[in-house]
């Protein structure tokens, strides 16, 4: 929706799974989307030395967010905001779904 | 004309670069840790120049500007046989959090004019990270700046209200009130 925008659909895969989700790494966009890790990990770079996103080490994981200190900010997550109201209904509700809370090791689901 | 870089202290070589980058149409403020420097007299020491170009450039047209003067690109910054300070040129704009930079500070050296942020803007560049990062590194460089320079702390709370960070910045609010600058401002004001 923003490719005409923004010049790649991978660039606004990786925008829009952060606005649902705050924080993301490589594997688990890649699987969402079904993109190869290669080009997605070359827009998370572009967008993290264009200062718009971070990225920290969480052991060997390195998890990107929005970068909070960007100026543009607000008015960039009020713009994805709406896109992501765009997106399908299916998308949005694998992306609401998210398990982000403890797990004990071995636990049988 | 190349001139010797050794010896030049942060400050002379920031203002070297400044200067030889807009007599090539490059117009770079300096911001981040070598502000600190620069208004410090060094008491926080950086190696590290981060210049942020007002009106973006490509990058070649910056690389090749450089290279007149002998710096040469190493990953991401540009560095010189004859200095330990290395130059970075982060992504702008020039902003302190979400707000854009109004006032640039010039100070003059013997190797040029240095356009770095103002000393209001510098600490709340580094106040930003210790809001954002928590980092308590910038909430010492901003206080560091903050001894020299006399402070608006009204106008930090606005800022740091601007940037949802009034009560962070209401836990700090009496270090920027004690500082020696702002004493002596009192005591001329009565």
């Amino acid at each position: 929706m923003l490719e005409a925008l923004i010049g790649s659909t991978t660039c606004e895969k990786v925008l829009i799974y952060l606005t649902a989700r705050s924080e993301g790494y490589l594997r688990e966009i890649s699987d969402f989307f079904g993109i190869a890790p290669a080009p997605l990990l070359r827009q998370m770079e572009k967008l993290e030395n264009g200062g718009i996103l971070y990225s920290k080490s969480v052991g060997r994981t390195r998890v990107f967010g929005f970068n909070p200190r960007y100026p543009f900010l607000n008015e960039l997550r009020a713009l994805l905001t709406k896109v992501l109201a765009f997106y399908p209904d299916d998308i949005r509700e694998r992306l609401k779904d998210n398990r982000r809370r403890p797990r004990r090791k071995g636990k049988p689901l | 004309m190349s001139i010797p870089l050794a010896g030049m202290s942060l400050a002379e070589l920031a203002a070297y670069v400044s200067d030889h980058l807009a007599k090539q149409g490059i117009d770079v403020v300096l911001s981040g840790g070598g502000c600190v420097s620069v208004y410090s007299d060094n008491r926080y020491q950086s190696n590290d120049l981060d210049f942020i170009e007002r009106y973006r450039e490509d990058r070649k047209k910056l690389a090749a500007a450089l290279d007149m003067i002998g710096f040469k690109p190493k990953k991401r910054y540009f560095v010189h046989p004859a200095t330990p300070f290395f130059l970075e040129f982060p992504t702008g704009p020039l902003s302190v959090g979400s707000e854009p930079v109004r006032e640039i500070a010039e100070l003059n050296f013997r190797t040029g004019t240095l356009r770095l942020l103002t000393p209001a803007d510098c600490i709340k560049d580094r106040l930003s990270h210790y809001f954002h990062w928590g980092d308590k590194q910038g909430l010492e460089q901003a206080l560091i700046v903050a001894e020299t320079f006399p402070v608006d702390v009204d106008e930090l709370a606005r800022w740091s209200q601007q940037e949802a960070m009034q009560d962070k910045f209401d836990s700090v609010r009496d270090r920027f009130l004690n500082t020696p600058s702002n004493n002596n401002a009192n005591i001329l004001a009565e």
